[in-house]
């Protein structure tokens, strides 16, 4: 009997060290959600994310405090960090050259990827970087390393481990203002609407992969809802023009297509005298646009 | 505004524009000068100094810019005879004929001159002829901004020249 309250006693306490160590890993969950400003059952919270924009993360009007990126990548990033802009990054090259990449202004995604010669983890980014072809980035997506600037790297260390074919930016400026808290960091940037759409740490590029992909995925569902984008905006003269470029180019119609210019009536109309693609969304495929370059 | 600068070349780029600054590596005996390249769009690791590999890259509403240097010798040749870069093209300086490559619907226009005591050609290429009175401002922000210093020559020009015209290709 006595035996049998001791064995008791001993599950009983076993069972309380459980809990207490399950409960003390939920408090450490609810913490970390707090400091990445998603606490669960916080008065405020379902009204912050209400302002926020989807798309860019960013703050909605009235906004306050941190910025979040809405993809993230790895343990979670410093709480303060305050923005998703995405400005031009510029430096020099490991030869010395000088060097800007836009990452704003089209339809395509930057990545960025902010490397250091010396960080043991760094080596198997530039390594993967040596075939370009095998990291599973579509063509949309352009990849691009910076590192921190000749004052902090010694450009031939940089240069030996580069990759011919890929662009190398040296600049600590860019560690700046992209908030990079240390190496291996990656950075997406979606051109259109030129903001920090990803961000965060990686110990293997499939990781970075799958982050772009989710993105890809994000911004396509985005595309297809712009359609007649520019009927919707009210957009008018050289804008809409532009815009019906933009249209037409995404259709596989470019400059210089043989259904911009028509030779006869009859293969603008066909011979009933209807037009042989009707137009829709204001916009037909067989419709003569001269002003298509 | 990003600036960007090297080789004694200096450019503040408007929103939208990257580019690059460098001297390729000489093959041979030969002597590289300082080549810069200006975009609307993302240049490819291995361009061209005239935008071979770049330039059908470029949709309607895009820009591609050089801005190439010769050698010393060039200094005081006729076609160099213009003293200063063109600082503000008009729509009108465009043609697609004067494309090195003609893509079409693409435009272009290109100029020699001395600038700063080095001589250069500058090459704009339009995406669209058509669209160039909404590009060529485009084009004049972006050459507007951009500097050259000068450098100091080992010799003097070689002859004098009495021509005073500037040197469009167009």
């Amino acid at each position: 009997m006595v035996a049998l309250a001791i064995v008791l006693s001993a599950v009983v306490l076993l069972l309380a060290v459980l809990v207490a160590g399950l409960l003390r890993s939920h408090a450490d969950i609810l913490k970390a959600l707090h400091d990445l400003g998603v606490g669960v059952g916080e008065p405020g919270s379902a009204h912050d994310h209400a302002h926020a924009d989807h798309r860019t993360g960013a703050p909605g009007p009235g906004a306050t405090g941190p910025v979040q990126v809405p993809l993230t990548l790895g343990p979670p990033l410093p709480g303060e960090r305050s923005s998703t802009s995405a400005p031009t990054v510029v430096g020099v090259t490991p030869r010395g050259d000088a060097l800007a990449i836009a990452v704003t202004g089209g339809d395509q995604l930057t990545l960025l990827a902010f490397l250091s010669s010396g960080c043991a983890t760094c080596a198997g980014f530039w390594m993967a970087f040596q075939t370009p072809d095998q990291l599973g980035l579509s063509a949309r997506t352009r990849l691009v390393v910076v590192t921190k600037g000749p004052d902090l790297e010694i450009p031939a260390e940089v240069a030996a481990q580069a990759s011919p074919g890929l662009p190398v930016v040296m600049s600590t400026e860019a560690w700046g203002d992209y908030e990079v808290p240390g190496s291996p960091f990656f950075v997406l940037v979606d051109g259109e609407t030129g903001a920090r759409i990803g961000e965060g740490v990686a110990n293997h590029f499939h990781q970075v992969a799958e982050l772009v992909r989710r993105a890809e995925s994000d911004t396509r569902v985005f595309s297809v809802g712009s359609a007649s984008r520019s009927f919707a905006d009210g957009l008018d003269g050289p804008e809409r023009e532009l815009d019906n470029d933009r249209e037409l180019r995404r259709a596989g119609i470019l400059p210089g297509d043989p259904s911009l210019y028509p030779s006869s009536l009859d293969e603008l109309y066909g011979p009933t005298g209807q037009p042989l693609r009707p137009p829709k969304d204001g916009v037909s495929a067989r419709e003569p646009i001269g002003r298509v370059g | 505004m990003a600036v960007l600068r090297a080789h004694g070349i200096a450019a503040s780029l408007p929103s939208g524009f990257e580019g690059r600054i460098f001297i390729r590596p000489a093959i041979g005996r030969e002597v590289p000068f300082p080549v810069a390249n200006f975009a609307t769009f993302a240049l490819p690791a291995d361009v061209g100094d005239f935008g071979s590999g770049a330039v059908n890259l470029m949709s309607t509403s895009d820009i591609f810019t050089t801005l190439f240097e010769y050698g010393p010798e060039s200094l005081g040749r006729p076609l160099f005879a213009r003293q200063g870069m063109p600082r503000s093209l008009s729509p009108t300086d465009f043609r697609p004929y004067v494309l090195r490559r003609g893509l079409n619907g693409q435009s272009g226009s290109q100029w020699f001159f001395t600038e700063a005591g080095r001589p250069f050609t500058l090459y704009v290429v339009l995406g669209s002829h058509v669209q160039r009175n909404l590009l060529v401002p485009r084009v004049n922000d972006l050459i507007g901004a951009l500097a050259v210093d000068p450098v100091a020559l080992p010799s003097s020009p070689p002859t004098s020249f009495s021509a005073s015209v500037g040197a469009p290709w167009n």
